[in-house]
């Protein structure tokens, strides 16, 4: 089923309903350690349900989720953020009415290996802000910011947490060209650091030089895994997922 | 914010020296009304300013904290154990009514918790129905200068918390609550967990509020202070001078005296038209209350200085 | 025995028509714009004033101040709309219930302190003509005014009813009410469809002030005590549900009369409120809320 390295994450089995809609259905997948996993499908493949019962977000209706061996299928979303496990939500959600650095500061002070003195804890929060070109932006309230702001603020306040696992649901939607590279770049140097990712993302150019494999759902079920050229290039991932039409600019 | 240490203590050094000062007791007696419901709406800001929930049954808690004070108060219990007594009552029923009602979503938390005030007032009201009067022998030693000095130290105990929430690390958490729980969760904030200790602190406050409501009134009908008025004015004077803010509960309840103290000589109902309508202008065009137009104003002048 | 339990159920379901009535324009308020009022109780109140208005200048007879107490209503409610629930629409679900709540509370403390200014504290009546009549009905009491007002919070319902069920706009209220972005999407005004489901259910508060006014009295301080009646009646029917709510407002009324009659009259109160905590904790989707 999965690369390389050891498994960091481990979907066994995981489904999900809403009334009667399946979005997600027997779903089984791994992570490997230090890799980058694109998660692809089309609109309603249930792409952020996988997300949502990863992070804890949402119970799941039967399976398990293991994380570094351990089961956390019963675990809340905060336990899970505190083993290792962060997230980027596919709408940007900052907390509105605190400031740039106080969003990262939270995500410091509970996240995983977190500082507890709040001294320490503010200096490592301006230094991811710097990191993410946001410094001046410190005090600015969080709604206060740019679409691109927001999206880079909702990351750094991810690795504030200190995460194993990065969760990135469409990480790029709404960004400029010049703005995809630099978040594409940010995205390695992420992944350097020892990080793993498993990113949503709608751009097939991004998903192509990014992820290490990728593996693509239909209808909340599995229909492909593989390195991402390979996978993009079989006719019935394109069929299901791009529709006959995106052949052509595909290829 | 050296300005604002110097503002602080010179206030609470007049608090202090006040009953020596203040040449009639009514003049004590209003102030002493002032730290009371400062007292109590600082304790429904713990959860309703600085947490976002807003409970509309805290007078459940000033109710049982005065009750449970002022019945073994007058059945030969020493005052400090009373006291103990009430404030333990109120936050042991923060506890149990706080966790299954704060799992609750919605609209669903503040309707909860004003049926389950209504149901201990309408018990109360039917179980108890008479007028608690002091005794004479408690009447012969009464003076209002302990009632004022409590006072005072429960005033600065509520706020020590709020000033707290300020820059702690379970402040920290609380904020993020309030402001996204789905987020809170996802940077690690176990959301329940944080806003059930905020309830129970404001639980414990209101009920210590209620013990000295209890050892300050000569009579009153043992129901009256689960009446849901004590709810509404303690939301109202929160939010006029600053949900969420540490000096808003106290400002606002100067305010609220002041202009209640000038307008009911002349027309009863005035003020409360008043209240109500600066209430919808603050929650509709400035959340932040008073304190939050007085920083807006101070920054802009101390910009238009330079 | 039995004639006498049956006798306080129909008092009962004639007092439930009424709740039901009361808590059916906060349902349509929440389940289309999501947004809590709790000054409803105050509307209802208003309603009653004009009735009581009209029966004392000019004898006007309260089942037919409903024809004025209903547009009355429902121009204030359009005016509350656009001066202040509008500025809400845009908030997140959560915040936008909870800022409805507070504006609800502020404004209720203002419409109670106009009614005292306006009308003073103490109760007023309508007294017609027929006020006391009763008739029999094998065996059981049932007084005359009551009974009619009971058909006629019917009668309103079955209006609203039609209304949303056969109307344009009705239909645009309940498409909005289903899904709002899906229902701007296919070209449905969705702000006028907000503005006409908040004077709607205000409207509906005037009708059934104006039929509260037949057999009670009015006083500025009622409002509290019918917007908790009209919470529980919306929790217990499942909120946004119309049908629900009326019927759990027959439900209540009935529940309450009863217990009031095992119990004593001092519990009724809390028989409703108790109850109305069970479901909370135990069906918070309502009694009669499918799935």
């Amino acid at each position: 089923m999965s690369g390389d390295g050891p498994e960091l994450l481990e979907a066994e089995d995981l489904s999900k309903s809403f009334g009667g809609l399946r979005a997600v259905d027997r779903l089984s997948f791994a992570v490997d350690e230090g890799e980058i996993l694109g998660l692809l499908g089309p609109n309603g493949s249930g792409k952020t349900t996988v997300f949502n019962l990863i992070a804890g977000a949402l119970p799941a209706d039967r399976g398990r989720v293991r994380f570094s061996g351990r089961d956390i299928t019963r675990e809340p979303p905060s336990f899970r953020t505190r083993l290792g496990i962060a997230r980027t939500f596919q709408l940007v959600r900052p907390l509105p009415n605190l400031t740039a650095l106080d969003n990262v500061l939270v995500a410091r002070l509970y996240g995983r290996g977190r500082s507890t003195a709040l001294r320490t804890a503010r200096d490592e929060s301006l230094d991811l802000l710097s990191l993410f070109g946001l410094s001046q932006k410190a005090t600015t309230s969080a709604h206060a910011l740019t679409l691109a702001e927001r999206k880079r603020l909702e990351i750094a306040r991810a690795l504030a947490a200190r995460p194993q696992l990065l969760l990135l649901d469409e990480p790029l939607g709404g960004l400029t060209t010049t703005e995809v590279s630099a978040a594409l770049a940010q995205f390695r140097r992420i992944q350097a650091e020892g990080i793993t990712l498993v990113i949503v993302e709608h751009n097939v150019h991004a998903v192509r030089s990014l992820c290490d494999r990728v593996i693509v759902l239909n209808s909340g079920r599995l229909i492909a895994e593989g390195r991402p050229a390979e996978v993009l290039s079989r006719s019935e991932v394109i069929e299901v997922y791009l529709g006959k039409a995106s052949r052509a600019a595909l290829q | 914010m050296r300005r604002q240490v110097v503002a602080v203590s010179l206030i609470a050094l007049a608090l202090v020296f006040l009953p020596a000062l203040a040449p009639r007791d009514n003049v004590l007696n209003w102030v002493f009304l002032a730290l009371l419901y400062g007292a109590l709406a600082q304790s429904w800001n713990l959860l309703g300013g600085f947490g976002g929930q807003v409970n509309l049954g805290h007078a459940a808690f000033f109710g049982l904290g005065s009750l449970v004070t002022r019945t073994l108060w007058l059945n030969q219990v020493p005052l400090p154990l009373a006291l103990v007594a009430g404030t333990a009552a109120a936050t042991a029923m923060g506890v149990i009514i706080g966790a299954p009602s704060l799992r609750l979503r919605g609209p669903y938390f503040a309707i909860g918790t004003l049926a389950v005030a209504e149901i201990l007032r309408i018990t109360t009201a039917n179980a108890l129905p008479e007028v608690s009067f002091l005794p004479t022998t408690y009447l012969a030693g009464y003076r209002l200068l302990p009632r004022y000095y409590l006072a005072l130290g429960l005033v600065s105990a509520v706020t020590f918390v709020a000033w707290w929430l300020t820059r702690s690390r379970f402040g920290y958490g609380l904020a993020a609550v309030r402001e996204d729980a789905d987020v809170a969760e996802a940077i690690g904030v176990h959301a329940f967990s944080h806003k059930l200790l905020a309830f129970v602190l404001s639980s414990l406050f209101a009920g210590m509020a209620g013990g000295l409501f209890a050892y300050y009134h000569v009579s009153y009908y043992l129901q009256f202070p689960f009446n849901p008025i004590w709810t509404f004015d303690a939301l109202l004077i929160t939010f006029l001078g600053g949900a969420g803010t540490v000096w808003g509960p106290l400002v606002g309840a100067g305010f609220f005296l002041l202009l209640r103290e000038t307008l009911a000589l002349r027309l009863v109902e005035l003020h409360l038209l008043i209240f109500g309508i600066v209430f919808v202008l603050v929650v509709l065009v400035f959340p932040g209350g008073f304190v939050a137009a007085w920083r807006a104003l101070a920054t802009r002048s101390e910009r238009s200085l330079q | 025995m039995s004639s006498i339990l049956l006798q306080n159920a129909i008092f009962g379901l004639l007092v439930g028509g009424l709740y039901g009535l009361g808590a059916v324009g906060l349902s349509l308020v929440f389940g289309v714009l999501k947004m809590l009022n709790v000054a409803h109780g105050e509307l209802i109140m208003l309603g009653g004033y004009v009735s009581v208005w009209l029966f004392t200048l000019w004898r006007v007879d309260p089942f037919v101040s409903i024809l004025a107490g209903g547009p009355a209503l429902f121009l204030v409610g359009a005016v509350l709309y656009q001066a202040l629930f509008r500025r809400l629409i845009h908030f997140h679900e959560e915040h936008k219930i909870k800022n409805s709540i507070l504006i609800g509370f502020g404004l209720a403390l203002i419409l109670q302190t106009v009614a005292i200014l306006v009308w003073e504290a103490d109760e007023r009546a309508v007294t017609p003509s027929y006020a006391g009549s009763v008739f029999a009905l094998g065996g059981v009491v049932v007084p005359l005014s009551r009974f009619a007002a009971l058909l006629l919070s019917f009668a309103a319902l079955g209006g609203l009813h039609l209304f949303l069920t056969r109307t344009r706009y009705g239909t645009a209220i309940r498409a909005t009410a289903q899904d709002e972005q899906a229902a701007a999407l296919s070209g449905i005004p969705t702000g006028t469809i907000y503005l006409v489901a908040f004077a709607l259910g205000s409207a509906l508060a005037g009708v059934a002030g104006a039929l509260v006014s037949v057999s009670d009295a009015i006083s500025p301080a009622i409002g509290l005590n019918w917007t908790l009646k009209a919470l529980i009646v919306v929790v217990l029917g499942g909120m946004g549900n119309i049908f629900g709510t009326f019927i759990a407002g027959l439900f209540l009324g009935v529940a309450e009369s009863l217990s009031g009659f095992l119990l004593g009259n001092v519990y009724r109160e809390v028989v409703g409120l108790a109850l109305f905590l069970i479901v909370l904790s135990l069906r918070p989707q309502g009694l009669f809320a499918r799935g």
